[in-house]
């Protein structure tokens, strides 16, 4: 969230104006449904002027889950292709990463309608998205953005969750390391101070 | 995880036979102190071709950057703590320098781990201990490879002196003296110089079985270097005065050009006044030449800062602020030392003038026998105090100060107590509000209380 992304109305009022060809139900590696997304993904990484390699573990296979985070992918092609975010400069691989794991860990709450038409979830799924692009809404703090986030998202509260319970193991670990005796007996210095 | 325990093999994990002998030589030399502890390098193989890639890059890269201009190396240091460093990661984000926060000892002192890169491996974390002067107690997160890297600062100082370090196998490389009540001592090899001994002894008479030992060890060893302080320098002085180092290191305490002088004119050899770190390792050494201590690491940046923390115009003086250094397990970003100087530019190269370390103190017990400040470090060093400074009043009654678990402070008081002697009036006194400075730790208003 280091960088101002575009306002948060702008994006909001995109992703409530998805044309509905981007809910259309997304093609599976079995030959079923319409829409490809890997396709629509690489025109949309275009635009961002990235020319992408592999996309193709976003086309979904046959099951629920994986057609729900295509779904999910898809909404999410359309917002990225926003001009101000591709003004942006965004890197490929927050791109990428964010088609994929992003659009996997928002399915596993909702689905890409749902993400669409309910008020609450469209900020979710535009704070989320932009967090994972190191972005926020203009106009709002890095301490704002964070903190309406973490209240809307509870894929964001569980993410800072771990985060702090990982932040932790590691910084008891440092504290036994520097306590053993072996660390305490320290190392030759030319000069002590 | 390593055993808890250490092995000589930690310890000397290349120790060849010209290693093991010197080691014997130092422990079981006729003259030979109490050593009360255990050390070593900690070096294996991949580590000493790390330590000698380093000390090649530190002898040939310049230090310094344009003045009111930035180094190079800067931003991507500033992106790498932000990253990886728990503590400088919740900074808000700033492109601008000066407006990146600064912090101190006592966030140090509050908690070290912060400050430890993510990607460090925990597996060979080794630590220094310090009370230093601020009252902060600490502990500072190192790697062998961090420690042996220190040699090649002192190298670098030495090569303005025109000192050329050659000590290999069968010598002594270099001794380093204390003179405390109580000291960490032990012997151990350096594999960068072809197993040459190092050994670090107290000049105290309690750790040797014959005060007359202390010369004789010495003249056994005749170290290429001695590092020491100005308080064991001055028992140097008195002991052994027929020594022929090639140089004097100075670290810890502020050396008085007298006392330099004299050391250098007695031992024959030049006197270097180091101004040293924990926190960073060697940061400048003095250049009588220029009049000034100038800078000893190619990535060091240092700021001189205003009391708000703002940078005052070069030429002005103000508290020593570093950004960067080689210990890659404590990444420094805007840490403010509590050290004092002004920033000079003397063809292009930044040079730190009349620089204010840590000065000695020593406070007199009612029997008359005087202590160092060293000395009551020590006594208060087992408990966990969150701060503590010492005054000694001109009508001899002592003023201490300390803030720390209630039953820290009992223990702390009687500790302190029975060091002081049992006629000794200690008044418990609260820290003054403007108490962050380091020379307030401990202070004495009786006449001749400085060495």
């Amino acid at each position: 969230m280091n960088h101002e992304g575009p306002s948060l109305e702008r994006l909001l009022r995109r992703l409530a104006e998805t044309p509905d060809d981007f809910l259309t139900e997304p093609h599976t590696t079995s030959g079923k449904g319409i829409i490809h997304v890997a396709a629509v993904a690489r025109d949309m990484l275009a635009l961002h002027g990235i020319a992408a390699a592999d996309l193709s573990t976003l086309d979904p296979d046959d099951s629920s889950s994986a057609r729900r985070r295509a779904g999910v992918s898809l909404l999410l092609c359309w917002l990225l292709a926003d001009s101000q975010l591709i003004a942006g400069k965004i890197q490929a691989p927050a791109l990428v990463q964010l088609l994929i794991q992003g659009a996997s860990e928002l399915a596993s709450q909702n689905g890409a309608a749902r993400y669409r038409e309910d008020f609450e979830r469209r900020e979710e799924l535009v704070r989320f998205a932009l967090a994972r692009l190191d972005l926020r809404p203009s106009g709002e703090s890095v301490a704002q953005a964070q903190d309406r986030l973490t209240a809307l998202s509870s894929l964001e509260r569980n993410r800072v969750l771990a985060a702090s319970r990982e932040a932790e193991a590691r910084s008891r670990a440092i504290r036994e390391a520097l306590a053993r005796k072996a660390a305490q007996e320290s190392a030759d210095k030319y000069t002590r101070e | 995880m390593k055993p808890i325990e250490s092995t000589d093999d930690d310890r000397y994990p290349l120790l060849g036979e010209a290693g093991r002998r010197m080691l014997d030589f130092l422990r079981e030399h006729l003259n030979a102190p109490i050593f009360r502890n255990q050390s070593g390098n900690r070096l294996d193989a991949s580590d000493l071709a790390y330590v000698r890639r380093e000390e090649a890059a530190v002898l040939t890269a310049d230090t310094g950057w344009p003045c009111n201009g930035y180094p190079e190396w800067l931003d991507d240091f500033v992106a790498h703590c932000q990253k990886d460093v728990p503590y400088y990661r919740n900074h808000p984000f700033s492109t601008r320098f000066e407006a990146l926060p600064t912090f101190s000892r006592a966030d140090l002192s509050r908690d070290i781990a912060a400050f430890v890169p993510d990607p460090v491996s925990l597996e060979r974390l080794i630590n220094f201990q310090t009370t230093g002067t601020t009252g902060h107690p600490l502990v500072i997160a190192s790697h062998p490879r961090v420690a042996a890297g220190y040699l090649a600062y002192h190298k670098r100082a030495l090569r303005r002196f025109g000192v050329t370090l050659t000590a290999g196998r069968g010598d002594v490389g270099v001794v380093l003296i204390g003179f405390q009540q109580n000291c960490f001592t032990y012997i151990s090899v350096t594999p960068s110089m072809d197993e040459a001994g190092l050994a670090k002894i107290n000049l105290h008479p309690a750790d040797w079985h014959d005060p007359a030992d202390r010369a004789r060890y010495l003249a056994a060893l005749a170290p290429e270097v001695i590092a020491g302080d100005p308080l064991s320098f001055t028992e140097l002085l008195a002991i052994a005065p027929e020594l022929r180092p090639k140089a004097l290191l100075s670290t810890s305490m502020t050396l008085l050009p007298g006392l330099r002088d004299t050391l250098s004119a007695t031992f024959a050899c030049p006197v270097l006044d180091l101004y040293s770190l924990n926190e960073a390792g060697p940061v400048a050494v003095f250049d009588p030449i220029l009049d000034g201590h100038v800078l000893l690491q190619p990535k060091m940046f240092v700021e001189i800062l205003d009391p708000a923390g703002n940078p005052v115009p070069t030429g002005e003086r103000g508290e020593i602020t570093l950004t960067g250094g080689f210990n890659f397990c404590l990444p420094l970003l805007r840490y403010r030392t509590g050290d004092f100087a002004s920033l000079d530019f003397v063809r292009g190269e930044p040079l730190l003038r009349s620089l204010e370390g840590r000065a000695c103190v020593r406070f007199r017990r009612p029997d008359g026998v005087w202590l160092n400040n060293i000395d009551v470090t020590h006594s208060l060093r087992p408990f966990p105090l969150a701060r503590f400074s010492l005054h000694q009043r001109a009508d001899s009654v002592f003023e201490f100060s300390v803030e720390g678990p209630a039953h820290a402070l009992h223990d702390a008081n009687n500790a302190l107590a029975r060091l002081l002697g049992p006629q000794a009036q200690i008044e418990p006194t609260p820290f003054p509000s403007n108490s962050s400075a380091k020379n307030l730790q401990y202070s004495s208003a009786l006449p001749g209380p400085d060495s």
